[in-house]
Parts: structure tokens; sequence; C-alpha cells
């Protein structure tokens, strides 16, 4: 249509709108033309070619308007995934805006004043009586399956999709990585999404969870809480569960930085177990007025600050009420285990690189720092729009961290990844007739009853 | 010419008059594009539309030779997530403008000791004739490894799984994490373990195909497992309390959603679906896959198993062959040899197409409760054509989405009441309280009694 308006207007001197001169139509004939002067002719062409000009000005224009060729060379498929990112931009808003149409008008929130008394609950005081008879009237739901604890993982995320993409898809490996885990071990798991207590938002949400799940299972022994962002490195590693059987929570951590230098890092909940029982029922009652959103949770930041060395400015967090709670109340102490003789929780930045080290000189199952039990990545926050890491690092660290966890589940079906940063498999063993021989040696479950070689990763 | 024929002024009048006549169609024209492109001149439509619809029916074309229902594609050629703007330098903290495909790199050398020689016919692997014989003595030698957990209660192990990639889609990650969570919340209950598939076990069985070589390679790696559940990403459970019937099954080695007149009688190729079927760990299963597996490898071998498929079976479009209509095939034309083991459960919804159940959820909550698993109360609502990982799905990307977290949230709710919560609504994603706390918990019941269910007992 543009080269209509181009052409037509080289047909004739006159402009394309119906306003022109009259006298310029004579200049269209070519033989007439060439009887002019040839200053009228210059003049002529000149008229011509500003016409044409304008012409195709206002083609493109209209063509702008109403097709919207603004990438000149835009694609079939480029419009497809504007078209695509737009309308799923739109609808990702809406998914992730915290409006919902259909809640009722919500009241401001009011934030709980100094005054007033946070508790996550009414108080319970015969919690190991009440679970010890209800497992006696309850015995087809043991405690102890096959001579070992039953023991509940517990993670979970933000209701609402990541601020970027690729938080919920590290968040989707992360979860395969606890189940694959939690399958060859025996464990069950739990994901939640759920806010409980709108109070304790943030890394407070698991007291409430923790205590709620504790009351609901009587028959689960231990629940190992565990941050989304931590992610299992060695598949073959079973907690020393026997070793606690006078404790009632097992948290990584430095005697030393506890203690001596009352760190606010010197212990971290990012991944801990908890008994269920009374014991930690009141730790949960003792932990949790630090919690409560709003001026609580500022003020007690400030004592916090102040009494942790190294603690930066801000709100108060789990982490260090709870160290502050061990070290100011000395009563509960003597039933929390620091454990730092395996990788409970074990700081990325200086695991990530040496994995491959790890895989020559070392084999799965010593959940130390030859193999770590457990990667945690702290500070890398994927599912936030940023973290305090580069993404760079801290995403191929997960992708790495996750694919050194994978090949040791692969093992099982003779495949591993062609490196730590690919998605892709090789086979490394060929395929059988009599495959049970391979299941034997290499499915972790079997090979650690049968005291046979351990599997290398 | 034309002067010569009319006379020297009538020539010029009538030049003038084409000439003008010219001017005004074309200015008329001009008039007409401007208006369609500004005010939309009705049921003409306007250019943008139309090119859009020049896009939509190319797009169509392509998309038809899709299939309806689909895996993920494993090997997703390089666009990663999101549409990325440059990279802001590897110092970055800033995840929203990074391409995680950057990251991603094959580190060996490329050649493959162990594969498998393309000369020779596809097959699944080497032949095994002794299944069963070799499984039962090893479980004899495996006393704490028992196939069944109780009497009448099988081990289950219940397989998905998604692409090792990030979703081309921003939200398509969440919603296989939600209903990843929402498979691990029935799995729990009902004391069924999971295996999460990333790998892509075989480049030539790829797409809808990729679970075969994988469902061969579980069954014969996990000796103790009785029965396979596989399930596709986009199926969710929606009713928490539904036990299978396993007795009923007792006999029978393969359990699919569907119609028998449907099959052996119509051929009809959604006669079944092989979104969520479970599958015995025997010799029979294994032959059954290597009947299966033949119409599967990418290629010429998949494009001419597709219009064999689509000659022979009823209702079924064009596209290469898929694993659902192969198996519809199979049944059909060999069904003496297979129909026996087989068992189409039509009495509750082990596969229950979103279209007819999403918008009912709130009929469903007013007049039953769970544990029906039928049209009463679904036990699996499978998002067909959704497709919310990839780009191009048969549905509105809003309907999709908004009635996943319907469905999400509908199961959900099942599990949240058992700790005293439920969404606020099945669309939304806060949670409020139904119970006090009490300072007696041991009391306590959950309405469904899902929280020590006589499916999850133990055997004492």
């Amino acid at each position: 249509m543009g080269s209509e308006g181009a052409f037509s207007a080289q047909k004739r001197s006159s402009g394309a709108l119906p306003t022109a001169n009259a006298a310029v139509n004579g200049g269209a004939r070519g033989r007439a033309a060439a009887l002019l002067p040839r200053g009228r002719q210059m003049h002529k062409t000149f008229n011509n070619i500003k016409i044409t000009i304008l012409c195709g000005f206002v083609t493109i224009l209209v063509l702008r308007g109403t097709i919207g060729l603004g990438n000149l060379v835009s694609s079939e498929a480029d419009a497809e995934n504007q078209h695509l990112t737009k309308e799923t931009d739109k609808i990702l808003d809406e998914i992730r805006s915290d409006k919902d149409p259909s809640d009722p008008d919500e009241a401001p929130v009011r934030y709980l004043s100094l005054n007033d008394t946070f508790s996550l609950g009414p108080r319970i005081s015969t919690w190991d009586e009440d679970r010890k008879v209800w497992l006696e009237k309850n015995h087809q739901f043991p405690s102890y399956v096959k001579g070992k604890p039953r023991i509940l993982l517990v993670t979970g995320s933000q209701p609402a999709p990541c601020d970027n993409a690729i938080g919920d898809h590290y968040l989707l490996k992360s979860l395969k990585n606890k189940i694959d885990y939690c399958r060859i071990h025996g464990i069950e798991i739990l994901y939640n999404m759920a806010h409980l207590d709108k109070e304790m938002a943030g890394f407070w949400a698991k007291l409430p969870l923790l205590r709620r799940l504790m009351l609901s299972h009587p028959d689960v022994e231990w629940i190992w809480w565990m941050d989304s962002d931590a992610m299992f490195t060695d598949m073959v590693f079973d907690i020393p569960i026997a070793k606690y059987k006078d404790y009632n929570m097992v948290i990584h951590g430095f005697p030393d930085l506890l203690f001596n230098q009352k760190s606010w890092i010197a212990l971290n909940t990012g991944s801990f177990l908890f008994r269920n029982c009374q014991w930690s029922l009141d730790l949960l009652d003792a932990w949790a007025p630090m919690g409560p959103k709003g001026p609580m949770r500022e003020e007690a930041g400030k004592i916090l600050t102040a009494y942790l060395k190294g603690r930066p400015a801000f709100e108060a967090d789990d982490q260090s009420a709870l160290i502050y709670l061990l070290l100011s109340q000395k009563q509960w102490l003597s039933k929390v285990f620091v454990e730092n003789s395996f990788y409970l929780h074990g700081f990325w930045e200086s695991l990530v690189d040496r994995y491959e080290e790890m895989i020559e000189k070392n084999h799965p199952g010593m959940g130390d720092e030859r193999w770590p039990l457990v990667t945690h990545f702290v500070g890398c926050k994927p599912c936030s729009k940023s973290g305090d890491y580069s993404v760079e690092r801290c995403l191929r660290g997960m992708e790495r961290a996750f694919n050194f966890a994978d090949n040791q589940v692969l093992n099982l079906y003779g495949l591993r990844h062609k490196g730590l940063v690919s998605p892709n498999l090789k086979r490394i063993r060929n395929e059988t007739a009599a495959p049970l021989v391979n299941v034997d040696q290499f499915d972790i479950r079997h090979a650690a009853a049968h005291h046979t070689t351990e599997p290398r990763s | 010419m034309v002067g010569r024929l009319l006379g020297p002024r009538r020539a010029r009048q009538l030049q003038r008059f084409v000439r003008n006549g010219k001017l005004t169609i074309f200015c008329l024209f001009l008039t007409v594009i401007m208006f369609r492109g500004y005010l939309g001149a009705g049921k003409f439509g306007t250019p943008e539309k139309d090119l859009d619809d020049i896009r939509e029916t190319l797009s169509f074309i392509r998309n038809r030779a899709e299939p309806r229902r689909v895996l993920e594609e494993a090997l997703i050629s390089g666009q990663g997530g999101l549409k990325s703007a440059e990279n802001a330098g590897a110092g970055s903290n800033n995840y929203a403008a990074f391409d995680i495909t950057k990251i991603f790199r094959d580190e060996d050398d490329g050649a493959e000791e162990f594969n498998r020689d393309p000369s020779q016919p596809y097959s699944l692997g080497p032949k095994i004739s002794d299944w069963d014989e070799q499984r039962a003595e090893w479980l004899q030698r495996h006393p704490k490894f028992p196939n069944f957990l109780r009497e009448h209660k099988p081990r289950v192990l219940l397989v998905t799984g998604s692409s090792p990639k990030p979703c081309e889609n921003p939200v398509g990650d969440h919603y296989l994490l939600k209903s990843f969570k929402n498979k691990i919340d029935y799995c729990r209950l009902h004391a069924i373990e999971i295996f999460y598939n990333m790998a892509l076990l075989d480049a030539e069985m790829s797409g809808f195909w990729a679970k075969l070589p994988l469902i061969r390679k579980l069954l014969l790696s996990y000796p103790e497992v009785e029965f396979l559940w596989w399930m596709d990403s986009d199926a969710m459970f929606t009713d928490m309390a539904f036990e299978l019937p396993w007795e009923r099954y007792k006999d029978v080695n393969f359990v699919l959603h569907g119609w028998d007149h449907m099959i052996y009688d119509e051929k009809n190729w959604i006669g079944l679906n092989t979104g969520s079927f479970l599958l015995r760990n025997c010799q029979w299963s294994l032959d059954l896959l290597d009947t299966w597996a033949p119409m599967g490898p990418k290629g010429k071998v998949r494009e001419e198993a597709g219009k064999v498929l689509t000659r022979e079976l009823k209702g079924r479009p064009v596209f290469e062959a898929d694993d659902q209509s192969a198996m519809v095939y199979i049944l059909a034309t060999q069904k003496e040899k297979w129909a026996d083991k087989v068992y189409l459960e039509s009495a509750y919804y082990l596969h229950g197409y979103w279209g007819i159940l999403v918008d009912k959820y709130e009929d469903m909550i007013e007049s039953y409760q769970p544990g029906y698993g039928d049209h009463r109360w679904p036990l699996v609502t499978h998002f067909v054509g959704c497709k919310p990982c990839g780009k191009f799905g048969d549905y509105p990307v809003e309907r999709c989405l908004k009635q996943m977290d319907r469905a999400f949230n509908f199961g959900d709710n099942q599990i949240l009441q058992m700790y005293g919560f439920t969404h606020n609504s099945l669309g939304s994603r806060r949670v409020r309280r139904i119970r006090n706390e009490t300072s007696n918990p041991i009391a306590m019941r959950d309405e469904l009694g899902l929280l020590h269910p006589a499916f999850k007992a133990v055997k004492v």
C-alpha cells in the first residue's frame, strides 16, 4: 500500500492531496515537459520529489499506526514472543500482586505494640505424656520404624511466584533434590506454601509451622527444618541419629563462635533437627517473642545487634534470636547439640568450586568438608529480585550442586551428567539383561545394608 | 492514441478526469485505511488484526501438527526462560537480566562410550525374558524391601517429571512447583514414594515418548516396587482422601482411565489416557513396553507411524505418533494378547479432563466431600493441552493458569484442614484459620481423618 502512494506520486507530479494546483498537472505529460525551459523543469522535479517524500512519509505514518511495524525486521517468532510475553506479564503481575479480588476487604494491618504479648498458641504443658498415651493407643502409627525414629523434613517457599522465573526453577530443582535424599533415607517430606501466621512472616514463619506440625503429628519423632535454598550434596550420608538420643535439638554451629565470641553466625537455623517433645514447645515459646512484625521485631533487632558480634543493624531474625536465647537463658543448652562434625549446614561459597576435587579424592558418605551433606546457598535469594552475591556465581553454584548430587542418584541407572553444569546425560554403564546385580551394588540403600564398596560418584 | 480518436481537447479532458479519479480513489483508500487503523471498522477488522489472523492461522497449522497432550520436550533448543536483555555483567546481583542458558555447557569430550547401535532397529534395552523369576528371587533375598506394605497394599512409586532447563514461560516453573507439592502431599498421605525425573534418558525417545525408557529403567532398578504410577506434570490430585482400590487390580497389570467400547469397538484415539496410569512391575509390562516403543523414535519412524495411527484410529488429527494413540492401536489390534491384563477404569477419575471439572469445584464443596474420586469429587484434574511450561498451549493462558490455581487450592484445602486452615477462596493464595488452637491438641480431629488415615498405617 505504501508503494502505491509513492508510485502514484511518481506518475503525476501533482501531490496526493485533492487540493493540488491544477496548473502543475500540465507538467506530467512528457512531451510538454521537454518544451519547458530548464529552470522550470528543475523546479518541477523538485516539486515532484517533495511530494513523493510527503506521500511516503504519510504512508509510513499510517502503516505504523495501523499495523505497528515498530521493529522493521520483526519476524513472526519475535512477534509471537512479544505477544506472549506481554500477555503473560500481564497475568504474572496479577498473579504476583498481593491483592486478591475474592478476599474480603482486610482491615489495615495492626502490628503488636511493645506492650502486647505474643504467643504461638495456648500453653501446653503435658505434651510428653499426651504423646505417649497417643502412641500407645495408635500402634499402627509408631514413632520408630525398623529401629529408626521417624523424621519429617519440612521446607517451603512463598505462595506467590518468585520475582524472577529462575527462582522458581531452582526451588523446583531444590525440592527434587530433597525428595531424592528423603526417598533414599526413608524420611517423609512436607513442603509448605502457606503463611500460617501473618505476624510471624519471613524467616520467622517456621516457628508457628513447626509447632503446628509437632502437635498434629505425635508419631513424628524428629522434625528437620531445611531452608529452600539448601541442597543435599551427599546422598549416602545418614544422619547419626543415635548420637542424639539425649538431646532435643541438633543444629550446625561452632562452640567457639558461640560461647567465646557471641557471633551472630555461631549457629545456622537453615537446617536443624527438633525433637517432638515438651522441651521443644517450651523453646518455641521462648524463641517467638522477638518475631512479631512491627515494633517488636524492630526493637528486638536493636538488642540483638548490640549483643551479638558482627551483626548488622536490621530487624530481628530467628537465627540471632536463637543464639541470644541460648546464651542468655542457660537452661536450654544442655539439650542442644551443636554439631560440626559434618555439614548439617554447609556454606556454599567455599564448597561449590571444589566439587571436582572431591570427586577425584573422596567418595560420598563422609558428610563433612570432604563431601558435604548440605550445601546451603545463604544470601543468594534467587526468588527475590537480587541477592547478596553475584547472580552468575550463585546460579552456577546451584546448578553445580544440583548436578553433583544428581549424579549420585543417577549412578544407579548407569548415567551421569556431562559435566557439573550440563543438563545432558551420558551413559556410564551398558544396559544388561541381569540388572539386579547393579541394583545391589549401586542402590545406596542396598549398598549400605550389604557393606559392599560405597558407590563412587 | 486516445487523443487521435477523440480530439485534443476531449483527450486532455479525459486524461485529466482519469488523473483526478486516480487521485480521489487513492485518497479514499488512504482514508479508509486510517479509519480502520484508529477506529477499528467493526466486522471488517483492522490491519493489525489481519496480521494477527495470518499469524494465528500459520501457528494454528503448526500447532495442529503438535500433539494435544504433551510431556515436556526435554531438549528445548536454546532459548532460555525470559527473552533477556543484555546480561548486566558477571558481577551483577540482579536476577531478572540474567540468562541461565549461558551457564549450561557439556563438559566432556563428546565421545559416547555406551551407545545404542544405530544400525539396529530401536529397542529399549537388551531383551529380558525371566524378569518375574529374577525379581522373585531378589525379593526373597531382601526381606526388608517387601513389595507389599500390608495385605492388599502394594508398594507404589509415583513417577513424574519435567525438563532440566527452565521453562520458556516465566510462570511455568512456579506451576510445576505447585503441581509437585500437590503430588508430594497426596503421596505422603498414601505412603507412596515419588520419583521426579529431570533426565532425558534417550534422545531418540523425546517428548511424550521419554516416559518409556524411564519407566523401563525404573522398573528394573526398583524391583521392590509393585506398581509404577506414571503421572504427567500437568495433572493434579484433587481428592486427597481417595485411596486407589488396589484389590480390584490384583489380577491385572495395566490400569488406565478409559472405556472398553471406545478402544475395542471404536478405536477412538482418546478412548484412554496415558497421562496417569498404573503399570505392574513384571515381565508382561516389559513385553508391553517393548511392543509400545517402536513407534516412538524421533524422525521418519515417528512420522510414518503417525500416518498409520491417523488412518487407523477414529478422530485422530494428523501429527506424528504419540504414545497414547500408539497404545490405543496396540490394544485394539492385539486384543487377544493384552486385553485380559488391561483394566480400563472409568469408575473414578484416574485421569480427569480439566475442562469439565474446574468450574464445578464450588458445587462439589457444597454438595459432596472428599473420598469419592469420581465426578462428585475427582481424584485427578488433568490440565491436558495447557502446557504451562511451554510457549504455545491449546487454550488461553489466563484460563489455564487461573484454573490450575483453583485446582491446586481445591486439593490444598484438604491438606490445610488437617492443620486447621483453609484458603480464603479457591482463587486466593491466602489462608485463614478454621479451627482455633487448643491446649489439648491430641483431642483435635481433622474432619477428613487425613492426619492418621488407615491407608497410611504401618503393618504392626
